[in-house]
């Protein structure tokens, strides 16, 4: 929990400066934004390779870079004030424009979207024509990452780019198990990333980001990610995507609470649901989107993965929250769930229950079965049970295969789709589960 | 003996009939009443069961874990009928009272101004009820929750503690807002809520000293062993 105490003349007075240096500034062609939270460690890094990149592929263009802190305890201003990089090592020449760097807190609900909001802010203030975030925590971001985030947008007239990584087969479970498959079923596009944490966007779009009243939602914390990348669809969009590489990062705060962002990120797919329920409804299948960007394999690190503390999560979760489900997902999953209890290292999470686990939650939630936080907090030993099934069932698998077997289960969800608008339908005239 | 026969019955009969005819009017009066309290019990429960429907209060219910506990109290009806059976009760509960006030009749009418003044105090004890009973479930709730989330295997345990503890407390106000035995019922929250407590720590610190330690020592060892789970789940 990061909480910045700041009284309201301080607010005052911060934007009042942060006016001045905007002025001073004036209107620019490209904004990099880097939020942040204790990052002393990997700042330094990002913010080389972000002006390295700009010098390197956007020489004519005025640029800013603008770090939209939390509060951070580490320094991380001070090491970004201090990041330089020495153009002519890396050959290339000085900026006709040199960069602008602002450093400024955010304020309004702790989280990664508030960062974002101030971002945008800055954004229309300065009339920019194209943006782009990255994660103040990366540890593999190069000056291409710029390139390939801003280039469809200034050059190929795309206006919202989600990134395209290579990752570790369990990295990024809630990516794989969940938003991806689920968003792709939802809005028929093949984003892979679409949560990823680095996007490039049109300067318009962040103006249209910034007319949403969602600010003191999830979508402040964790939500984020998913809430712009489907804005963007819903608003029809040209989306693409950029292959970064390899995404290496500092690993995240131990003391994160999963169930808590659990929560926050899918609550924000079923709080789009509902807001955008006339578009998803009507699509039928998905395409693919385009990559910019040349493709190579990567090298990654093993990541350790604790199958028995999950499975342990799982079977308590059964146990103890199945009385609770009553009524909020159908008999028949209920049934499925419980005859896996007591859950063995040969428990097998299917890709059919899974989906009609998602799908059930999405309804439950669309019919206010049980109050939201409850409903997707009690989710967490499922995410859990099908993770740890997941890592059992793919062990011996190769990046490529854990690949198509995460492409089978968008299959499930898009094939399963007429069953979620059935019931979606049925419980938005019913009230209950069929 | 026309004397007698005049002075032993006629008279107390004519009496009796004149007492009669002075007390129907007030007993017609009384059932006029009722038979309209009834009636306007009857609308008054349709036009909350509407209300009821339309503001989507079983979904509530069902949100708040109110429906499923009175299922578990084998109470299967919806919580809107329930409602609107219960103001239906209640407002031919003040008809009646206000029917046993035309009645006229003395101890009667003492008993009815008592009961009159005694029913906003059942109203908030009521409410005060209902409220501890949602609040109970509801925190229950989030304890089981964050319990099984923390992978604590006494989460079913922890859960039922905090939602007693909350309706109890709402049934000592209730009590005490009713003016039922005040001073011992205050006294034996006290000494229940300090009991249940005071007994927590002795068995945590004698009884389940072994396990306090295991406990402490475990979580020490588990912050400062490597993390097993270190991919990213976003």
């Amino acid at each position: 929990m990061r909480l910045t105490w700041i009284t309201r003349s301080d607010l005052l007075l911060l934007r009042a400066e942060l006016q001045n240096q905007l002025q001073q500034i004036g209107p620019c062609d490209i904004l990099v934004g880097i939020p942040s939270y204790n990052n002393a460690k990997t700042i330094g890094h990002v913010v080389r390779a972000v002006s390295a990149g700009l010098a390197k592929y956007f020489p004519e263009a005025k640029s800013v870079l603008v770090n939209s802190d939390g509060g951070s305890l580490d320094g991380t201003p001070q090491a970004l004030a201090d990041a330089g990089v020495d153009l002519q090592s890396i050959f290339i020449p000085h900026r006709v424009n040199p960069l602008n760097k602002i450093s400024t807190p955010y304020h309004g609900i702790p989280g990664k979207g508030s960062a974002f909001k101030l971002i945008f802010e800055i954004a229309q203030m300065l009339q920019v024509k194209a943006c782009a975030v990255v994660d103040a925590d990366l540890r593999s971001i190069t000056p291409e990452w710029i390139e390939l985030l801003l280039r469809p947008i200034l050059k190929e007239k795309y206006d919202y780019v989600t990134p395209y990584y290579h990752r570790h087969k369990y990295d990024g479970t809630i990516t794989n198990h969940i938003v991806y498959p689920l968003t792709r079923a939802l809005y028929g596009k093949r984003l892979r990333q679409p949560i990823g944490g680095e996007f490039g966007f049109a300067g318009d779009l962040a103006n249209y980001f910034l007319t949403k009243d969602v600010w003191g939602t999830d979508v402040a914390r964790f939500g984020i990610d998913i809430w712009m990348t489907t804005t963007a669809i819903a608003r029809d969009a040209k989306v693409c995507q950029a292959y970064l590489g390899a995404k290496i990062h500092d690993p995240k705060d131990p003391g994160a609470d999963l169930s808590a962002m659990l929560a926050q990120v899918v609550g924000s797919v079923f709080s789009l649901m509902e807001e955008n329920e006339r578009l998803w409804k009507t699509i039928v299948a998905s395409e693919p989107v385009s990559i910019f960007g040349f493709q190579y394999e990567v090298g990654l690190e093993p990541v350790p993965v604790g199958i028995d503390r999950m499975l342990k999560a799982f079977e308590l979760g059964l146990k103890e929250f199945l009385p609770l489900w009553e009524g909020v997902l159908p008999q028949e999953v209920l049934a499925e769930l419980k005859s896996m209890c007591p859950v063995t290292p040969a428990v097998k999470f299917a890709d059919d229950l899974w989906v009609r686990v998602i799908y059930g939650l999405a309804i439950a939630a669309h019919r206010k079965a049980m109050t939201w936080e409850h409903l997707l907090r009690s989710f967490t030993p499922l995410y859990l049970g099908r993770v740890a099934s997941f890592v059992l069932e793919t062990q011996e698998l190769s990046h490529g295969a854990v690949e198509t077997k995460i492409e089978e289960l968008c299959k499930v969800f898009e094939h399963q789709k007429p069953y979620l608008i059935q019931q979606w339908d049925h419980s938005s005239t019913q009230g209950g589960v069929s | 003996m026309k004397d007698l026969w005049q002075t032993a019955f006629i008279t107390p009969l004519k009496e009796f009939l004149k007492q009669v005819s002075a007390f129907l009017p007030h007993l017609l009066a009384m059932l006029v009443i009722l038979t309209l309290g009834i009636l306007v019990a009857w609308v008054l429960k349709i036009l909350v069961f509407r209300l009821l429907k339309t503001m989507k209060f079983d979904q509530l219910c069902g949100r708040t874990g109110f429906s499923q506990a009175l299922a578990k109290g084998g109470m299967n009806e919806a919580p809107s009928h329930l409602v609107s059976r219960m103001a239906y009760w209640a407002i031919t509960l003040i008809f009646l009272i206000l029917g046993l006030g035309a009645l006229n009749l003395k101890p009667v009418d003492e008993f009815v101004a008592l009961a009159i003044s005694y029913l906003p105090h059942l109203i908030v004890a009521f409410v005060i009820l209902i409220v501890g009973f949602l609040l109970g479930n509801f925190f229950g709730r989030a304890t089981l929750i964050a319990a099984v989330n923390a992978q604590i295997t006494q989460a079913r345990f922890l859960a039922r503690g905090v939602r007693l503890a909350v309706i109890l407390f709402a049934l000592a106000m209730a009590f005490e807002q009713m003016g039922i035995a005040t001073a011992v019922i205050v006294a034996a929250f006290s000494i229940a809520f300090g009991g249940v407590v005071f007994a927590l720590a002795i068995a945590f610190g004698l009884g389940a000293k072994d396990a306090a330690k295991d406990f402490i020592e475990g979580r020490i060892k588990k912050e400062q062993a490597p993390k097993e789970e270190d991919f990213s789940h976003l």
